[in-house]
């Protein structure tokens, strides 16, 4: 197709015109991933529900963290509930893979530890990395203080949980030595 | 009449099924192995062993209490010219020699009896915690099955072993042990190692203080020309009284948790 000369101009101010239009329309479908402003848990929960099922997904763990904000200025037994339902939820919707989402729940709610997991023995595994296990373990530690003492009022667990890391330690200390002996 | 007899039986068949049931299934439950009779036999001679030196030494270690404070009331601080008081030193010394003797005597026994209990456990706790478990099966053990429950259990070990005699110590580790059949693995797991822990610690002790005997008779040999006293002797009878006979003042006391709530019976299906 031929254009005089004179009219060249003109249809390039027309196609950055039409680029610009529909990058403005793109901009404005962007996302607002703000975080949830009611205090009360189950509502808090429904607009991240909603928040995350409108392209938010990439926010999960900051709204994992404001909804643990928000059940720790109500603490309840009741709380495990409905985080356990938030994840499952999630991983049903497909924003969390369904080991993931187990990840979440014991992590903050569970007695066991998650850092202390592998398909391999004790000796070959846990041995040559005890130190980092061990850290892990006492950060993850930090997690169920807040997940089964602050959220869930759940002392009993989060003692237990403590004594259990206590156990780890002792036992892993004797373990790792009779390893080592045995080499 | 013959109804009753017939659910009577019926009643019988099924408590004798769901007791077999019960019993097979406590016979087909893993346990762990860390503590064969052996380690019991071990336990029980070590603390045999214990006692022997334990009684031989209290008669010297009261006799060298006396002289010293016979030393200290005499004002023999600074006065080492004074023949009497380096005669108290030389009778002092004497004594001491003597309990080096005694505990040189008695210390390989001592030695060999806790380094078995040492190798044992050491098999035990490599085979049956490091070898035959996962780190998760290890925290299922430990925790014994009763996360749901997450109930605190009173702590089956004897940690913060000082403040008791060395006999006493022993007859405690072997009361745990040879009961420790009505205790779930958890307690074992915990209680084995704790004792191996505590077995190589002794066993690096005595091999130490075995070599130190041999320097520190050698010194206080020379030491009886002269009829000193030396610091290093009162330190070392000092730390021979603890290990041996405790120390009341070093016994920790370890705080139980407080009080929590039992509203817990929600179960996730996310928990593992």
């Amino acid at each position: 197709m031929n254009f005089p000369n004179n009219q060249k101009p003109l249809l390039v101010l027309a196609a950055l015109l039409l680029m610009s239009s529909l990058l403005a329309a793109c901009a404005s479908t962007t996302p607002v991933c703000g975080s949830p402003q009611s205090r009360n848990l189950s509502s808090a929960i429904d607009g991240v529900q909603t928040s995350l099922m409108n392209g938010c997904h990439a926010h999960f763990d900051r709204y994992y963290d404001d909804l643990l904000s928000i059940a720790e200025g109500d603490p309840k037994p009741e709380n495990k509930r409905e985080f356990s339902e938030f994840l499952v939820w999630s991983s049903d919707k497909g924003l969390l893979s369904t080991r993931q989402a187990e990840d979440y729940y014991n992590r903050f709610f569970n007695v066991k530890f998650m850092s202390m997991r592998g398909d391999y023995n004790n000796c070959s595994h846990t041995c040559p990395n005890k130190k980092k296990v061990l850290f892990d373990m006492e950060r993850e530690l930090g997690d169920k203080e807040r997940g089964l003492l602050k959220v869930s009022r759940d002392a009993d667990g989060y003692y237990r949980a403590d004594q259990l890391y206590q156990e780890v330690e002792l036992v892993l200390e004797a373990t790792c030595s009779a390893c080592a002996a045995g080499r | 009449m013959k109804m009753s007899v017939n659910r009577f039986t019926l009643c019988a068949g099924i408590a004798a099924v769901m007791l077999l049931g019960a019993q097979s299934s406590v016979a087909n439950s893993p346990t762990i192995r860390l503590f064969p009779t052996t380690v019991v036999e071990d336990l029980r001679q070590t603390g045999n062993v214990a006692r022997d030196m334990e009684t031989g030494l209290q008669e010297v270690i009261g006799r060298l209490d006396q002289q010293q404070e016979l030393y200290q009331e005499s004002k023999c601080d600074g006065a080492d010219n004074d023949s009497g008081c380096q005669r108290l030193a030389r009778q002092i010394g004497a004594t001491y020699l003597e309990m080096l003797t005694i505990m040189e005597e008695r210390l390989p026994d001592m030695e060999h009896t806790v380094n078995n209990t040492r190798d044992s456990l050491e098999k035990g706790l490599r085979n049956e915690l490091g070898k035959k478990m996962t780190p998760w099966k290890l925290q299922e053990t430990l925790i014994g099955g009763k996360a749901a429950q997450a109930t605190a259990q009173k702590a089956p070990t004897l940690r913060g072993r000082s403040g008791m005699r060395l006999s006493e110590r022993f007859n405690q580790y072997y009361k745990l042990v040879a009961t420790s059949g009505a205790k779930g693995d958890q307690s074992l797991a915990v209680l084995a190692s704790d004792i191996y822990l505590d077995m190589e610690e002794t066993s690096l002790l005595i091999q130490r203080t075995r070599q130190e005997i041999a320097r520190a008779t050698l010194m206080e040999q020379l030491n009886q020309s002269f009829g000193i006293i030396t610091p290093e002797m009162i330190e070392v009878v000092g730390g021979v009284k603890s290990i041996l006979f405790g120390d009341e003042e070093t016994q920790a006391l370890v705080a139980g948790p407080p009080p929590g709530s039992i509203e817990q019976a929600y179960r996730s299906p996310l928990e593992q």
